[in-house]
């Protein structure tokens, strides 16, 4: 693993068509669950080896079993039932979860460590372990049975903590709680805070947090009180502005800060470039020891090419920096 | 009482029927011809206005079921301005593509237009286009030309008034200016730079045949009642789901204007009691006078599934019986 500028992912890959192929065919009891699963298993194999060949130094599993970060838990936690879809961009829906009643692991305590074994097995690089915060289930839920949105947030904050502590148990090193959606209310941000501070409240694995599309001038530098050693924010969309909201700040001297450098909205491929030149900006302002490198967001987005060839296009702009910086 | 749509509707169905959604990704995979994907659209629309008229709406959008998002057609018709990558639209999981404006501002004009002549041609009610507002464009857009906030504006009146005069010929009844903006970041610009920007695009009464509303949701409106009333807006929304306040507001002091209630809640699947929102409405109908309130959702309602979009509509026909009879 380098030592500096590390490089990894958000979480989501895009499904291989083979793994498109049998949901479908599951959902039409064509095939089994087994056989199911025995696609989620090939299509993070080529995830794994996709990392392998790029040279990431930390994997993520590819989310291959979650359809959406949101839903994934609300179909197997308890006291949530299914919408129809709502759109949330472009030709992009998913099943926003209602909340119909108290919300429970039930029997689905451990869910994500399954995945999270399977993919760390298959490589000898560290895998972060995939968990959605609970702020963002929250606030991606229809609420129809809590009070308030604060009850319902610190219910999901112990549910989501229990999660953390069994991939940590299991042995994943890093723990990644997602919370795109906190950067969208500034007053809630305490609650946000206080969520997390029980998710993460005694855990040794290194915790990240990815937090995207928002008006980050609203909750900066509140951000930094979040209780995760890594922030994990997207640069790429917006030409690097991010940058000049982080400048206005002190980075913390006790978080890490994963900069996405590739639009995992577009498809058009950013140049080397244009990618090395966005991370020699973000050196001037984040110390090296402090910076790592991913792209915007989960990649489910792109096709499995475009995917591809952003990553690469990512390694080898970080590959060099490296070397123009004599950081081999 | 009078009842309307507010914007968006939901593009996919309940149940069987035409949806956009699956329209597009058998057209991308090479399944559908244009000509096929462009009758869906037509077909789409058509459904949400007959579901807007069977419901004794008095008026109806085309539920934007052509659109990417609320700056889509404007973009489309603008020179120099290009849709960029996504943002959030403010605290929705919802994302637009984002205005980049490279240059001067120019009007082309066509597409909104055509979009709505055939929302007009479908429906059996009159129909509104909704528009962004000046000081919500001015604050999702990213600027990369003007470096000035003021020039900018001025061009913004201009193009916008042409986007109007340019919908005068397509038959529809309403202009709607959607200023989110101005609700959830009140303090951001000064009250009289709003007053005349809208006085400015407005001109005096009776330039357009066209009604103009002005729409504030997602955030305290009660501070632009009294900046914006004199204006000749045909009437001014409330979201009295993220600014109940406004209800009490609106119940003591009769407005010059007729006055727009988002009284259905767009972004939450709870369905609201009739009899409990006719008791809210009846002190407001009071003081405003009854021929002069609408109501209608806080905002679009592609923010629920179709199912849950349907029965609001539904439950403003409901209400509408219960208060008129």
């Amino acid at each position: 693993m380098a030592k500096n500028l590390k490089t990894t992912s958000v979480g989501s890959f895009p499904k291989p068509p083979q793994l498109m192929a049998a949901r479908a065919r599951y959902r039409r009891h064509e095939i089994t669950q087994e056989q199911l699963q025995q696609a989620e298993d090939e299509a993070t194999r080529q995830v794994i080896a996709l990392q392998e060949e790029l040279g990431i130094d930390i994997f993520v599993h590819g989310e291959m079993e979650r359809g959406d970060m949101v839903a994934y838990f609300a179909e197997n936690w308890q006291g949530f039932s299914e919408s129809l879809p709502v759109r949330s961009y472009g030709n992009r829906y998913y099943h926003k979860p209602i909340v119909e009643g108290p919300v429970a692991l039930g029997k689905a305590a451990g869910l994500t460590v399954a995945a999270w074994q399977k993919a760390a097995a298959m490589t000898s690089h560290p895998v972060k372990g995939m968990l959605t915060g609970p702020y963002t289930i929250c606030d991606w839920s229809f609420n129809a049975y809590y009070p308030d949105r604060r009850s319902l947030v610190l219910d999901l904050a112990r549910l989501v903590h229990d999660e953390a502590l069994a991939l940590e148990q299991a042995g994943a090193q890093y723990i990644q709680i997602d919370e795109p959606a906190l950067s969208t209310r500034p007053e809630e941000l305490d609650l946000a805070i206080e969520a997390m501070a029980i998710v993460t409240r005694g855990l040794k694995a290194k915790t990240i947090s990815h937090v995207c599309y928002g008006d980050f001038d609203t909750i900066l530098p509140g951000l930094f009180d979040l209780p995760v050693d890594q922030l994990d924010l997207e640069a790429a969309n917006q030409n690097f502005a991010l940058l000049d909201l982080l400048a206005r700040h002190p980075w913390p001297k006790n978080k890490e800060l994963a900069l996405g450098v590739v639009d995992v909205h577009t498809h058009r491929i950013e140049s080397v470039d244009e990618v090395k030149a966005g991370i020699r900006r973000a050196l001037e302002i984040i110390p090296l020891d402090n910076l790592l490198i991913d792209p915007d967001c989960g990649l489910k987005t792109r096709t499995w090419e475009e995917a591809e060839e952003k990553l690469r296009v990512m390694a080898r702009a970080v590959q060099a920096v490296r070397e123009e910086e004599g950081l081999e | 009482m009078k009842t309307t749509m507010m914007g968006s509707y939901p593009k996919i169905p309940a149940g069987p029927g035409p949806s956009v959604r699956t329209a597009i990704q058998r057209f991308e995979k090479g399944q559908l011809s244009a000509q096929q994907l462009y009758n869906t659209y037509q077909l789409v629309v058509k459904r949400v206005v007959d579901l807007a008229a069977d419901a004794n709406l008095d008026r109806t959008t085309d539920g934007q079921t052509r659109w990417y998002d609320l700056f889509d057609p404007v973009v489309r018709d603008l020179d120099n301005v290009h849709s960029a990558g996504l943002l959030r639209l403010f605290d929705n999981n919802f994302y637009f593509r984002h205005p980049v404006i490279t240059g001067r501002l120019q009007y082309q004009g066509g597409t909104l237009a055509a979009w709505s002549q055939e929302a007009v041609s479908s429906s059996r009610i009159p129909v509104t286009v909704v528009l962004p507002g000046l000081f919500t464009f001015l604050a999702l857009a990213e600027d990369q030309n003007y470096h000035s906030a003021d020039t900018l504006l001025s061009d913004l009146i201009d193009v916008m008034h042409l986007t109007v005069r340019h919908l005068e010929s397509t038959g529809i009844a309403e202009v709607q200016w959607d200023e989110p903006a101005l609700a959830r970041y009140g303090g951001r610009w000064p009250q009289d730079t709003v007053h005349d920007a809208y006085r400015a695009l407005l001109g005096p009464a009776g330039t357009t045949a066209l009604d103009q509303s002005l729409a504030l949701y997602w955030g305290p409106s009660s501070s632009w009642v009294d900046v914006l009333t004199d204006l000749p807006f045909s009437r001014l929304s409330f979201d009295a789901i993220s600014d109940p306040a406004i209800l009490s507001r609106l119940s003591a002091d009769a407005l010059p204007t007729e006055v727009g209630l988002g009284l259905l809640d767009a972004r939450s699947v709870r369905m609201e009691d009739p009899e409990a929102l006719a008791a809210v409405l009846r002190p407001i109908l009071a003081a405003q006078g009854p021929d002069r309130v609408w109501v209608h959702p806080s905002c679009g309602l592609e923010f629920l599934p179709p199912d849950r979009a349907a029965l609001k509509v539904r439950l403003l026909q409901d209400l509408k019986a219960l208060i008129n009879g």
